[in-house]
């Protein structure tokens, strides 16, 4: 078995055994490989002698460039910050309306509104901003809370309904759930509603039940005439926008089952800038 | 140039060549190899996670880091269980784009009761990292029940059936139990009244919340997290669990603003 | 196969499936109404079909040959089959996952069916199920050929090789009930975990006796490789899986590590699972079915020499680069990727070994489907590990890393070294084993060859594109220096390469399903060949001088 043989294709020798018919030869390793091992080996010392690398028991070597990543990543913010100022500040100081006059400014503001929105928004209002079944529409000029940008600031900072300790509230009760009204006075109620959203016809004159129970119990939030109360959030109901839904089926759950929507508090989690961009972005957008 | 680094090679070489000799006469002997590979391979690990234990900047210090209530961990052995951490991870890593799309960057510290830990390594979903507060119950809800329902070019599967499986609450104690083996500080107390915490939190009006407040802090969220007020569901837990992830410190907040400045 | 023992050998293996009913029987008394309550039904019928397997052929009569002369291959035989029919289950759960990411309704109504639930199973399925049944089956065939001895104890090959399918059925199925720690590739919970090492420990114990009955004077490097995956996989299996379960009668269990310490255990644990169980392991298989398979001896034996060292030592290092960026502290960081770098080199060296071999018998590649197999495992292991390597540079990694570019790698890795080379031993062991004369197919081993192929660069093309526009998307800035794009726009980027990445798959699972059919159909209709010399003789060997290098 332990024969050293010549391989007539290589010349070169075997280390002379033998296993199941496998023989090894004995080639020197490659030069190449040495390079490699060389060359890796003293990029590899380079890069110790650079960087944090050796754990010393309590301690390691912080390396020659005194990098660490975390200050990495925070310079590289405050430079952005930075690259951004000129019209991310002006952005913040300026009325929405000028905003919106500077071709410059609103590029801006549409290029970040978009993936801004994208990444907080789009999950409850669509990535359209045209909501969903409990989430309001964002763009069709309709505001529960009221449309200037002070407002929709405010909004965004404290949330609706959220942790903030300051949060907007807003409530529509469970008129059915808590027995304040029987299901023919829901029904008589839905009637009311929908002649409020109709121009032609006097609405108390063919539903009079429908209008007092209206009168009674929800004129003090969405208003004698349906048009909703910015002051407490409570939505226009005659304008054909919804956010529950519309239909009759909709309309009866919201006034059987009450709603309170939760909009986050986005302050902290957003900057006072990205906050004024995605309120000067959705009444952009929304006036398009 | 070659000459040169031929010239330091050298002694690579000229070792090797010794090691060639005795690597031919030890592997001869089985028990040789054998611990030729243990001591070989052992040392790699041996430096990089011994020194984890002693050096002590590896977890930052923080007086404000509290623990999972027992219905969050609840939440959280319903996200292992299910395996989340396929898809999203719970890492921000340090660099510029992750910080401006999650928020401050993960800390050590922020993981130091989580056994496992679940950073993940694959992204197929966003990272989780700071998700409390960031969506209502509501919206959790629907979205676990069927994510397309609420983001239409979603991929995640539906967990609908999480809202109609009560949770299971009994092995509390004992989780608790076995988790402050491991090192996560909770009392006697807390884990005495697991179960019944778990429960309380979902109910703010009972009088088992402020028990739940009282060990927890008030920061807590005491709240009927799956809209079924007459049930404990598992989807009350993981939604409690989601809802809590980033809120254990307020360091990372602290940082950023420091780091902005 | 049980025709092969004594009847003391009969009664034990029965005494020991008693023993694992027993305890199968405990969990599900105890673990009632949890999902280890399942696993102890589970264990009853694995070790129940143990019983009636051997009490079926417990009055056969006993061996009267002297067994020690022969090579004993039963367990290899019944290793490849198995291994074939995990690759299968297990890949075919890789296309219904891929399909899943592609049309996220193409599942049941049922908790069991998510994407969560399946991939560990995929992930699982193919590492433990398939690779390592082939590890398994094939290191029983080389440490026999290569010691010119008889496998020590005839008992232990069953032992370890139905122990370790025990593990890995209670893995399967733990996944699909929701039992994991969430710890990538040591998912299992610590029952499971526990059974693993008493697997393990006799895997170890056998693997050394068979070498020191050896009659070669000198242990050949795939044995070096085997013993190194046996070795470094217990280590890190044990301390990787550390936990303390909430209750001794339930599956929930919490690791003793949390976030960082934990962090860095899981990924040196992780890393090292692909170098010791998906490359050590299957460096030994190409160590010894290329050479056979060509008839050209090993290129160079200082080469071997100079990359088994590399690679136990240097692998050890390199986990941290899972965890570029994240709160484990830069020092490691660092560490992990300069020795993912240094690392290259025993990498390519050992690549370069087999490829060198070939040379004077490049005719056979072309001709032969079976050592193109291993030619090709041969060229995918030097790009993925170069492609690691490069991933493993911060820099690098702050695109790839959370992408499919990830996962591109992994399957370059995965399907065109790992699966490959087991495939091409596979075909190249099957006729060996069953005494046959020849595969039932060459037409299908050379269809399965081009499926395979098709299949690995359609998976790993679509995936690397995927993958980079992920990362490009996700830190992609507009002129005003802020975020172009939001994550769900680089979610609906994905879809195409998500199609694509099925298809490619499919293609690779039906080459996996010829496979198994072709192995089937050769045991049962290819004339059998009688072998003219297969069994353990005599050491004649003279042990020569160190000799000089060339
Ligand atoms: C968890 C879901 C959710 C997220 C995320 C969310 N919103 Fe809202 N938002 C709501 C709901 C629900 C309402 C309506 C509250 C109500 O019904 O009273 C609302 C209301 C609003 C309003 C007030 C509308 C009005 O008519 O006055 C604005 C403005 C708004 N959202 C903007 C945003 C912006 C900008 C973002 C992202 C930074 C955002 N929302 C993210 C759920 C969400
Ligand atoms: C306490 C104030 C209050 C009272 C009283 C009240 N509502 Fe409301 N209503 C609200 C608020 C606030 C909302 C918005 C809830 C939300 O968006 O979360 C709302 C929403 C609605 C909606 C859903 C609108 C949509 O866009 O989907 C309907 C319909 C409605 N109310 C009808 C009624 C009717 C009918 C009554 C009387 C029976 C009534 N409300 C009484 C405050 C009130
Ligand atoms: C198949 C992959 C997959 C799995 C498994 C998965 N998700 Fe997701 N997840 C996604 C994707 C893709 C998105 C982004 C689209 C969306 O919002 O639905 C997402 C989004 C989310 C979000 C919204 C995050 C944000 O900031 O927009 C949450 C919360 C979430 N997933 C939680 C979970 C939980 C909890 C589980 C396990 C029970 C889970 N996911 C399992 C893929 C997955
Ligand atoms: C039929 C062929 C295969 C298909 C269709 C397939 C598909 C998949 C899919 C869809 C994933 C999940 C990726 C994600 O989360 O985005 C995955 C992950 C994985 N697969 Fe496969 N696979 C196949 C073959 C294999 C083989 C043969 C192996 C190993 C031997 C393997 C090992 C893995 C591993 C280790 C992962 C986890 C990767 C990670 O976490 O980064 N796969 N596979
Ligand atoms: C020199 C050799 C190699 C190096 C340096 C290397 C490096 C890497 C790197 C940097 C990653 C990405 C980590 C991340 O960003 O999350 C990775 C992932 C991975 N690699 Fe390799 N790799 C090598 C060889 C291989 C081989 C041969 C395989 C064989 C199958 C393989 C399988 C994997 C797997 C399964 C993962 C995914 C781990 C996860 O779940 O995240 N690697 N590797
Ligand atoms: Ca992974
Ligand atoms: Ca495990
Ligand atoms: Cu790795």
């Amino acid at each position: 078995m332990s024969v050293k043989e010549r391989d007539p294709l290589t010349g070169h020798q075997t280390t002379g055994h033998e296993w199941d018919g496998i023989t090894e030869l004995n080639t020197r390793v490659p030069r190449a490989v040495w390079w490699a091992v060389g060359l890796t080996h003293l990029w590899a010392v380079i890069v110790w002698v650079l960087l944090p690398t050796w754990p010393l028991v309590t301690t390691y070597t912080k390396g020659l460039l005194g990098l660490t990543d975390r200050g990495e990543v925070d310079a590289a913010i405050v430079q952005a910050n930075a690259a951004r100022a000129d019209w991310a500040d002006p952005v913040l100081a300026m009325p929405v309306d000028e905003i919106r006059a500077d071709d410059a400014l609103i590029g801006r503001v549409r290029q970040t509104g978009h993936s801004l929105f994208g990444d907080n928004c789009a999950g409850c209002h669509g990535r359209d901003a045209r909501g969903g079944p409990g989430f309001p529409n964002l763009i069709d000029g309709d505001w529960l809370w009221g449309g200037d940008p002070d407002t929709i600031i405010e909004t965004l900072n404290v949330g609706i309904n959220s942790t903030h300790p300051d949060t907007r509230t807003s409530q529509m009760m469970a008129f059915g759930r808590d027995g304040m009204l029987t299901r023919p006075q829901i029904l008589s109620v839905i009637g009311h509603i929908r002649a409020l959203s109709r121009t032609d016809a006097a609405p108390s004159a063919d539903n009079p039940a429908g209008a007092e129970i209206y009168a009674d119990n929800c004129a003090s939030c969405h208003g004698d005439d349906g048009r909703g109360m910015e002051e407490i959030g409570a939505p226009n109901l005659t304008d054909n926008q919804w956010i529950y839904g519309g239909d009759d089926d909709s309309v009866y759950r919201t006034i059987w089952g009450g709603r309170q929507g939760w909009m986050p508090s986005w302050q902290g989690r957003l900057s006072p800038t990205e906050i004024k961009i995605l309120t000067t972005y959705l009444l952009d957008a929304g006036a398009q | 140039m070659n000459r040169l680094f031929r010239t330091l090679l050298k002694p690579f070489s000229a070792f090797f060549e010794g090691h060639a000799r005795t690597h031919y006469r030890m592997e001869r002997h089985s028990i040789a190899l054998t611990i030729g590979i243990i001591i070989a391979a052992g040392v790699g690990g041996f430096v990089e996670i011994a020194p984890l234990f002693t050096i002590d900047e590896t977890v930052e210090k923080v007086s404000d880091m509290r623990v999972y209530t027992p219905l969050e961990q609840a939440g959280r052995d319903i996200y292992v269980r299910e395996a989340c951490y396929t898809c999203h991870s719970q890492m921000i890593r340090t660099l510029r784009d992750e910080v401006e799309r999650y928020g401050p960057y993960s800390l050590a510290v922020e993981s130091k009761y989580d056994h496992p830990m679940l950073w993940g390594s694959k992204r197929t979903g966003p990272d989780l990292a700071r998700l409390g507060d960031k969506f209502s119950d509501d919206w959790h809800v629907r979205h676990l029940i069927d994510p397309r329902d609420v983001v239409p070019e979603s991929v995640m599967p539906q967990y609908a059936f999480l809202a109609r499986t009560s949770l299971e609450t009994a092995s509390l104690p004992g989780r608790l139990e076995a988790l402050r083996t491991v090192g996560v500080p909770y009392t006697d107390e807390m884990i005495a009244n697991a179960s019944l915490d778990a429960l309380g939190q979902t109910r703010p009006d009972r009088e088992q919340a402020d028990g739940v407040v009282e060990r927890y802090g008030e920061a807590t969220h005491v709240r009927n997290f799956d809209d079924q007020p007459d049930r404990l569901t598992e989807m009350d837990a993981l939604v409690a669990y989601l809802q809590v992830l980033g809120k254990l410190t307020t360091l990372p907040d602290q940082i950023k603003i420091v780091a902005e400045e | 196969m049980v025709s092969r023992l004594t009847e003391t050998e009969r009664a034990t293996a029965i005494l020991i499936s008693l023993l694992g009913l027993a305890i199968g029987l405990l969990m599900a008394v105890l673990g009632h109404g949890d999902p280890m309550g399942a696993h102890g039904w589970v264990v009853m019928a694995f070790c129940g079909v143990m019983i009636w397997l051997v009490v079926s052929h417990l009055y056969d009569p006993e061996p009267t040959e002297d067994r020690s002369a022969s090579y004993y291959d039963d367990p290899t035989r019944v290793g490849i089959i198995l291994a074939l029919v995990w690759g299968v289950i297990a890949m075919g759960m890789g296309v219904w996952v891929a399909a899943q990411l592609a049309w996220p309704n193409l599942r049941f109504d049922a908790a069991w069916s998510s994407f969560g639930r399946l991939r560990p199973l995929h992930t699982s399925g193919v590492i433990f199920g398939f690779g390592g049944n082939a590890l398994i089956a094939t290191s029983y065939h080389v440490m026999q050929r290569t010691s010119r001895a008889r496998i020590a104890g005839q008992l232990s090959p069953w032992f370890v090789l139905f122990g370790y399918n025990l593990f890995c059925i209670i893995a399967a199925t733990g996944y699909l009930m929701g039992v994991t720690q969430s710890k990538e590739y040591a998912e299992p919970e610590w029952y499971a975990d526990l059974w693993l090492v008493v697997v393990w420990v006799v895997y170890f114990v056998m693997y050394i006796r068979t070498l020191q009955r050896r009659n070669e004077p000198h242990i050949y490097v795939a044995n070096w490789y085997y013993l190194a995956f046996i070795l470094v996989v217990a280590m890190l299996h044990i301390i990787n899986n550390l936990a303390v379960p909430a209750s001794f009668f339930g599956a929930k269990s919490y690791s003793l590590f949390s976030g960082v310490q934990d962090a860095m255990t899981q990924w040196w644990y992780g890393h090292n699972a692909v170098a010791f169980f998906l490359t050590s392991g299957f460096l030994g298989m190409l160590y010894y079915f290329l050479p056979r398979r060509a008839e050209r001896p090993i290129y160079s034996y200082r080469l071997s020499i100079l990359s088994f060292w590399g690679i136990v030592f240097f692998y050890m290092w390199a986990g941290s680069h899972h965890l570029h960026y994240t709160a484990l502290p830069y020092w490691v960081q660092t560490l992990g990727m300069t020795f993912s770098v240094m690392l290259l080199v025993p990498s390519w060296a050992s690549a370069g070994n087999a490829l060198m071999t070939l040379n004077g018998a490049w005719h056979k590649v072309r001709d032969d489907a079976t050592l193109r197999f291993m030619m090709t495992a041969a060229v995918f292991y030097g790009l993925s590990t170069f492609e690691g390597s490069f991933m493993a540079v911060r820099q690098v990694n702050a695109l790839s890393h959370y992408t499919d570019w990830t996962v591109g790698h992994v399957h370059a890795g995965a399907m065109g070294w790992v699966a490959l080379i087991s495939f091409g031993s596979i075909y190249a062991v099957t006729p060996l084993l069953f005494r046959r004369e020849r595969m039932y197919s060459a037409a299908a081993v050379e269809w399965h060859f081009w499926l395979a192929l098709a299949g690995t660069v359609i998976y790993v093309f679509a995936m690397w594109n995927s993958g980079i526009i992920q990362g490009l998307m996700w830190r992609t800035y507009n002129e005003s220096g802020t975020l172009r794009y939001s994550f769900v726009d680089s979610l609906v980027a994905m879809h195409p390469y998500y199609i694509a990445r099925a298809f490619g798959g499919l293609l690779f699972l039906i080459g996996a399903a010829i496979a198994l059919w072709n192995v089937v159909m050769t045991i049962r209709h290819v004339p059998a060949e009688r072998r003219a010399f297969d069994h353990p003789t005599d050491s004649e060997a003279l042990e020569p001088a160190v000799p000089a290098a060339e």
